[in-house]
């Protein structure tokens, strides 16, 4: 396992290098930093900009020099704010954990919870209710539901808080705290518990359905026992793929939930660097959320292996 | 005598209700009185203030190319850098420049030999550590701007030759050419820094993520990046200090996000753009609020028109296009629901509007048979697909603005269909701001181009933008005239006022400028883009706009009830 694991990372790195290059010339190629500085009535600090930015020098020279700096965990700083990079990735990463990792949590219970349910209890009117409630899940753009839940609990009802994390420039997590998450994580688990709860219900299916589930109930196993210990524990072998899959992909996917909820996170980072051509975040940006994604793949084969002894990573 | 008895009890009681009635009537008096003279309820002591904030800025290092934030300059440098002039609204609605309190009264100014500003510092101006302002700030500022390589606008400080600071509490400013905007300088976007702070340190460094000096009523507490600024009262200021006990900045970049907070009362004032997501929620009503919707602002939008290229190298072609929009419906249409209507009729904001003739442009409205007439003698045929063409060549403009925003856009629409109406065939393409200002207008690759300018002083000279010595042939980049505007007349006149002392000269110059503009229709003025600021009823004081300082700039004079 540890040397499939290794192998595994080896194998990433000219990928990211591969893709980095591509990045950084892409953005090169389309966003100009200075531009922002084209209404000034100074028509020479462009010209200053780029001097100072090295944007004359040639792209391989550009990202040879910034290639060197990062190999040593220098991300250099942001083009607008003159900030670290890695710090600017750490502030929003903090952020972004603070909305995936309650909305990751509380929608795999649920959406095991209502799979699970779903599943035993086939064509019953709960089942329909929950898969026609996925659907709309499903269907429904984030931002809507964002909106309107801001409209009726924050706006008309006043239970909850929209303004980032904390009112004015408090901090610590306390009720005001949990009342800003409710929305932003609601909002969050809305569309991936419709979708990871369809995946459970699916795969929990096939698991009922087995061989060693009717002798096991054959021989008078309770059914309780059944359920949770012979099929869920199969049944979440596929749910947790896709789960590390999703887990991965969010970390820069939540954009349209930060800016609604003004929460300061990967999303916004990207969005916001892309658009003024910040090479040297979005390139911190890809990077960690390539190794991300790479180790919840690597997480997902891994827990994989651990759920089905059947299973030896070579 | 019973008679008589009655007769004295009933006097009494008269009397008695008399009494009573002139007691209860001089306190009706006294409250109505007192009601007249407390229009302005008292601002009461303590509180915090949240505000929604549009925008973040990149950084705090003001005079760094990372700066050029509007909303960092209100939020921040207006409340804590000391400046020479404050910018307000005299008798007339006019803004003008008038000293701060950081001086003693008017910089003395001298013309000859040389232009030499004299300023003198009051006795009790000190910084935020007890250190006094000194002319010696005025010189590192000076420096810092005119001779660093990593500054957002060295405009006009490069035309200083010198600061002298041998009296520290006298500053004398001797400018190598005549610079008619002296009082922008030590004003405007940067006000005046600490040299005994700053001097030796890499200025950027320290400033670019907050700072904890002050020459203003507030000092920043805390800035939490993508969160909040705060702001809380600087002790040692020697002007009116705050009633609140801290001001906090929350950011908010989405437009409903921002109303949303407003209405819930998480935010307690916002400064929205006009977009028409805006409108369109202030118009659907929003409780307990107060608001004030102000056209002097520093910004204006135009249709601007590269007189470089065919088809608006020709005068005729201008002329006719300006003749064939009615700008009050577009401006009806963007900001009617706001009280506003009127179009905008000179190519300049609002607040120099003394400098400028306002209704230049006001020959300029919806007249068809103008049209014909000038396209006609322009060589132009009404062909039978009802537009105008040339040697087979079908008039028609391209037209850029920004992508993504809705008010242009919105605005290029109603331009197509007047201007189709009109036989002028018009294309739209959009860019991103950033290829838009960066590429596109720099080249010329352009007809014409929708988008605002704004200022940041109340320098009224349009130089940098219509000057031909500010133009580059088409495909090149270099100089801020992306029009191409080649008019030697007015060349004439706005390096006149570039170099104009004299204030009265400076207005009749403007005037004439105008004339200028109009007259060869170099492009069209369109809206002077309004600012909105909402508050709600808790926050009390003397809130009002402010073209240059934008609205926080007298902070220090509010509070908030409970």
């Amino acid at each position: 396992m540890l040397t499939y694991s290794l192998r595994r990372v080896l194998y990433s790195i000219p990928v990211l290098l591969i893709a980095s290059f591509v990045l950084f010339a892409g953005v090169r190629a389309t966003f100009d930093p200075t531009a922002r500085l084209a209404q000034s009535r100074d028509p020479q600090v462009q010209i200053r900009e780029r001097e100072r930015l090295g944007l004359n020098d040639p792209l391989v020279v550009q990202y040879g020099n910034w290639l060197k700096n990062a190999v040593h965990g220098d991300f250099g700083q942001s083009a607008t704010s003159r900030e670290d990079v890695s710090k600017m990735i750490s502030r929003a990463m903090g952020n972004t954990l603070q909305l995936i990792i309650i909305g990751a949590v509380v929608s795999v219970f649920i959406a095991i919870g209502i799979g699970v349910f779903s599943a035993v209890r086939q064509y019953s009117i709960l089942d329909y209710l929950f898969t026609g409630l996925s659907y709309i899940g499903v269907a429904m753009p984030p931002f809507w539901f964002g909106l309107l839940a801001i409209e009726f609990f924050v706006v008309q009802h006043r239970w909850f808080l929209s303004v980032g994390l904390h009112t004015g420039d408090s901090s610590g997590f306390d009720l005001d705290y949990l009342k800003h998450l409710v929305l932003p994580v609601a909002t969050l688990c809305v569309q991936i518990i419709a979708s990871w709860s369809r995946y459970q219900r699916a795969s929990m299916l096939d698991a009922l359905s087995a061989d060693y589930v009717r002798t096991a109930r054959a021989k008078g196993v309770p059914r309780w026992k059944v359920v949770f210990k012979h099929a869920l524990r199969n049944a979440l072998i596929p749910f947790v793929t896709v789960v590390a899959l999703d887990f991965g992909a969010l970390f820069g996917g939540l954009i349209i939930t930060e800016t609604i909820f003004s929460i300061g996170g990967m999303g916004r980072l990207f969005y916001n660097a892309i658009l003024v051509g910040d090479v040297y975040v979005v390139q911190a940006w890809m990077i960690l959320v390539a190794v991300i994604i790479i180790l919840f793949n690597l997480c997902a084969d891994l827990i994989y292996g651990i759920l089905d002894p059947r299973i030896r990573l070579a | 005598m019973r008679r008589k008895r009655r007769g004295v009890q009933l006097l009494g009681a008269l009397f008695g209700v008399l009494l009573i009635a002139t007691a209860c009537s001089s306190d009706n008096n006294k409250n109505n009185a007192a009601a007249g003279s407390s229009s302005a309820p008292e601002v009461p002591k303590g509180g915090t203030l949240i505000i929604g904030a549009e925008q973040e800025p990149d950084c705090m290092d003001w005079i760094g190319t990372c700066s050029g934030s509007s909303w960092g300059y209100w939020m921040a440098a207006v409340q804590t850098m000391p400046r020479a002039f404050d910018v307000v609204k005299d008798s007339s609605g006019n803004y003008v420049y008038k000293p701060s309190i950081l001086l003693k009264g008017e910089p003395k100014l001298e013309t000859s030999p040389k232009q030499k500003v004299t300023y003198e510092i009051a006795d009790d101006a000190v910084w935020s550590d007890g250190e006094p302002i000194t002319s010696t700030d005025f010189k590192y500022t000076w420096d810092q701007i005119a001779n660093g390589t990593d500054v957002y606008d060295k405009t006009g400080y490069q035309d200083i030759e010198s600061v002298d600071d041998s009296n520290p509490k006298v500053a004398v400013v001797t400018f190598k050419t005549n610079y008619q905007d002296w009082k922008g300088l030590f004003t405007g976007n940067y006000g005046i820094f600490p040299a005994h702070i700053l001097q030796g340190q890499d200025r950027d460094a320290a400033m670019k993520d907050g700072y904890k000096f002050s020459g203003g009523p507030w000092i920043i507490d805390s800035w939490t990046k993508t969160d909040n600024i705060t702001l809380v009262p600087n002790p040692k200021y020697w002007g009116p200090k705050p009633n609140l006990d801290k001001v906090i900045f929350k950011f908010q970049p989405d437009t409903s996000a921002e109303f949303t907070a407003f209405k819930s009362d998480q935010v307690s004032m916002i400064y929205p753009q006009p977009q028409l997501d805006a409108v369109d929620q202030i118009n659907a009503g929003l409780p307990n609020t107060q608001k004030v919707i102000s056209v002097d602002t520093g910004n204006f939008e135009a249709l601007w028109m590269n007189m470089g290229k065919p088809p608006f190298d020709d005068e005729a072609v201008r002329k006719a296009v300006a003749f064939a929009i009615d700008r009050g419906a577009i401006v009806e249409r963007l900001f009617g629901g706001l009280g506003v209507h009127e179009p905008l009729q000179f190519l300049n904001a609002r607040v120099v509007k003394q400098y400028a003739d306002e209704n230049a442009f006001a020959q300029y409205k919806k007249d068809l048979s103008q049209v014909d007439k000038l396209l006609t003698g322009a060589g132009y045929t009404k062909g039978s697909d009802g537009f105008y063409a040339k040697n087979g060549q079908k008039l028609s403009i391209l037209v850029r603005t920004t992508a993504g925003n809705k008010r242009r856009e919105l605005t290029e629409q109603i331009l197509q269909q007047q201007l189709k109406d009109a036989g002028i065939d018009m294309q739209i393409e959009n860019a991103k701001a950033g290829d838009l200002f960066g590429e596109l207008a720099p080249l010329g690759d352009f007809n014409a181009a929708i988008y605002a300018q704004v200022l940041t002083t109340l320098g009224p000279s349009t130089c940098n933008l219509f000057c031909s010595n500010n133009a580059s042939p088409i495909g090149q980049k270099g100089g801020n005239n992306y029009t191409r505007t080649n008019i030697p007349e007015l060349d004439t006149v706005l390096h006149q006022m570039d170099g104009e002392l004299d204030d009265a000269k400076l207005m009749d110059e403007g005037k004439q400028a105008e004339r200028i503009k109009a007259d060869h229709v170099i492009s069209l003025p369109i809206d002077p883009l309004p600012n909105i600021l909402l508050w709600s009823n808790k926050v009390v004081g003397p809130i009002d706009d402010n073209g240059i300082l934008g609205p926080f700039w007298n902070m220090n004079l509010w509070g908030v009830t409970s």
